[in-house]
């Protein structure tokens, strides 16, 4: 079950206040920091919704999210559309894509399920870092913000996109948590529960599973969207497998199956990344050593352990997928 | 389309010794995939380990054959302190743990050669004796490669007669089938993943070393071979040993052939296959299991 508990209400409300406040505090830095946890963060519970609550581990999300943000730069830089309609058009590639990965992958499971999504995200990879098209290993740059200069908002500033991007950020968890708690949601936590029973209960469960990637997709190419308009510029390593990878770390160390977790795990990851950074050459290392103990600990993750407490440590309420 | 017979024949040979190299990755971590059920993405940071143990071997105790003997020895006995450490509690933990922390493994492992080895490619001289070319069917070609395509051939046989044709093959072949019912009949299973991972790990290290000569080492050799490996052990079936060879030709054969005739399409290829064959044919190609 999932249940937008007060708990998580004020965790991701903190969470984002907290950014918010140190992109309006802090400096362009602080605010490139945010943007960046915002864009991370929107990825990360895209692919929550479907690892936490569908069972589905993607290793093809870094290529959804990649192909919003070259939909967008396409769009826009290449064929000078406004920023609104290539943001639609991105967002319907990426739940198509989506849609399709998903129906086709949906009957395997386990390893299998985890190979067949990293064979499509790296065929999309390939197939872009080939394309002369696409402009190949070297991206597309040129890509412009969305002109909301009418409503009297500047995103050429840094600090006005960040807080635009935390509230895209605020937007994708609400709709998401919707889902999850209406009946769609639920069956779709059936679904992970004990799939058999499902089936005998008379749902088409591939069916099922293949539209919850569709919209976990659509969230993705969101964030690709603003990805795109971040740095101005695509290229091929927004959509390596490696990226995949590094989102679900992310999942872990916040919380899988929390979608909570994943926005205070996108935080904790990126700060910690700058600090060490600027230490140590070795921040993969650390990365490593967080999530192999956050596997070890139980695998709750950081929202996963602070429910389970709250809970006093009976039946974590936030393990419920 | 270019070049002439020569030209074909040395791509097919290109072909064979690439495919030698996946088997010997992909034999360890299919046969542990097979019988301990363990994902082991870590597996192509154990082959990197192997080639960097190897440079230095070489460069200390003297050349290319202490390099061939102890880097697969200083692996298995890596792979010993994880099994021990880390896999054996893993082992029930379900495929997405497992993942996880062999995923996390790659990241420790990669930094830890990095500090160790730094972040420059490192070569390895062939033997004198191999260094030359040779002529076979016609060409010119050089002795070593022939040398790394006949390891992954013997390892290969030796492999086959192992496991169809002694008693301790028989016993591994019981424990992927059905590792529960082989441990009623007496067989003990656990000494058995122990020593099947040890060998996996064994040959992954040899891979490594003979390697380097080909393509130097690097510390994102592991990263770049684990994907290949994968295709091959999914495709030809988990826990399989015809299933490896098989899948190992076909990967070998198309990155090779592909990268001549169709350059840019060839990556693509390869995932082409592997999510057809994952559509069609869930199990693989060549399941072990009947």
């Amino acid at each position: 079950m999932f249940e937008q508990t007060p708990v998580k209400t004020a965790a991701v409300a903190a969470t984002i206040a907290a950014l918010a406040a140190y992109a309006i505090f802090g400096g362009y830095f602080s605010r490139e920091i945010v943007i960046e946890i915002a864009i991370l963060a929107i990825l990360a519970i895209s692919l929550d919704f479907v690892a936490g609550f569908g069972g589905m581990i993607s290793l093809c999300h870094g290529a959804i999210f990649g192909l919003g943000a070259y939909t967008f730069a396409v769009m826009t830089a290449m064929w000078d559309q406004p920023g609104a309609l290539a943001a639609l058009a991105a967002i319907l590639v990426a739940t198509a894509f989506g849609l399709a990965v998903g129906a086709v992958t949906s009957k395997t499971t386990g390893i299998f399920f985890i190979m067949a999504t990293l064979a499509f995200g790296q065929m999309v990879y390939v197939a872009t870092f080939e394309s002369q098209w696409l402009g190949g290993d070297d991206g597309m740059s040129g890509v412009a913000r969305f002109d909301l200069s009418p409503i009297g908002i500047e995103l050429g500033d840094s600090l006005q996109f960040a807080l635009f991007c935390l509230a895209v950020l605020g937007t994708a968890y609400a709709l998401l948590a919707m889902v999850l708690r209406a009946g769609f949601g639920q069956t779709l936590i059936g679904v992970h529960t004990n799939e058999d029973r499902m089936r005998a209960l008379g749902l088409s469960t591939w069916r099922h599973k293949a539209a919850a990637f569709a919209i976990s997709s659509a969230v993705a190419g969101a964030g690709g969207v603003l990805a795109a308009q971040h740095t101005q510029f695509v290229s091929p390593e927004l959509m390596v497998w490696t990226l995949s990878g590094e989102v679900l770390v992310i999942v872990i160390l916040g919380g899988i199956g929390t979608l909570v977790g994943p926005v205070i795990g996108a935080a904790v990851l990126i700060l910690l990344k700058h600090e060490i950074s600027t230490y140590t050459d070795h921040w993969h290392m650390f990365i490593g050593v967080v999530l192999i103990a956050t596997v070890l600990a139980g695998g709750r993750g950081i929202f996963g352990q602070i429910e389970h407490l709250i809970a006093g440590g009976g039946r974590g309420a936030g393990r419920d997928a | 389309m270019p070049g002439g017979a020569d030209f074909w024949i040395t791509q097919f040979l290109n072909g064979l010794q690439f495919s030698m190299l996946l088997f010997l990755l992909s034999i360890g971590l299919t046969v542990i995939f097979g019988l301990l059920h363990f994902v082991n993405l870590a597996h192509g940071a154990l082959y990197m380990l192997g080639a960097y143990v190897g440079v230095s071997a070489a460069a200390h105790l003297g050349g290319y054959w202490s390099a061939l003997v102890l880097g697969p020895l200083a692996v298995m006995a890596i792979g010993i302190v994880l099994y021990l450490t880390l896999i054996k509690r893993m082992r029930r933990a379900g495929p997405m743990n497992q993942v996880l922390v062999t995923f996390g493994l790659i990241f420790v492992i990669v930094d830890i050669v990095r500090i160790l080895w730094g972040d420059v490619a490192l070569g390895l001289a062939e033997p004198a004796s191999l260094s030359g070319p040779i002529q076979i069917f016609g060409v010119s070609y050089p002795a070593y490669r022939v040398f790394v395509t006949a390891v992954g051939l013997v390892v290969m046989i030796a492999l086959s007669v192992v496991l169809n044709r002694t008693q301790i093959g028989a016993m591994i072949r019981a424990g992927v089938e059905n590792d529960a019912m082989a441990a009623c009949l007496g067989i003990n299973v656990e000494r058995l993943f122990f020593l099947v991972f040890c060998v996996g790990c064994a040959l992954a290290g040899l891979a490594g070393v003979i390697a380097v000569p080909l393509f130097s080492a690097t510390p994102g050799m592991g990263t770049d071979i684990l994907i290949p490996t994968l295709i091959v052990v999914v495709i030809g079936g988990l826990g399989s040993l015809n299933g490896a060879i098989l899948g190992s030709l076909i990967v070998g054969f198309i990155q090779t052939f592909g990268a001549v005739v169709t350059p840019g399409l060839a990556s693509v290829l390869v995932y082409v296959l592997l999510a057809a064959v994952l559509i069609t044919k869930p199990a693989g190609l060549l399941p072990a299991r009947g």
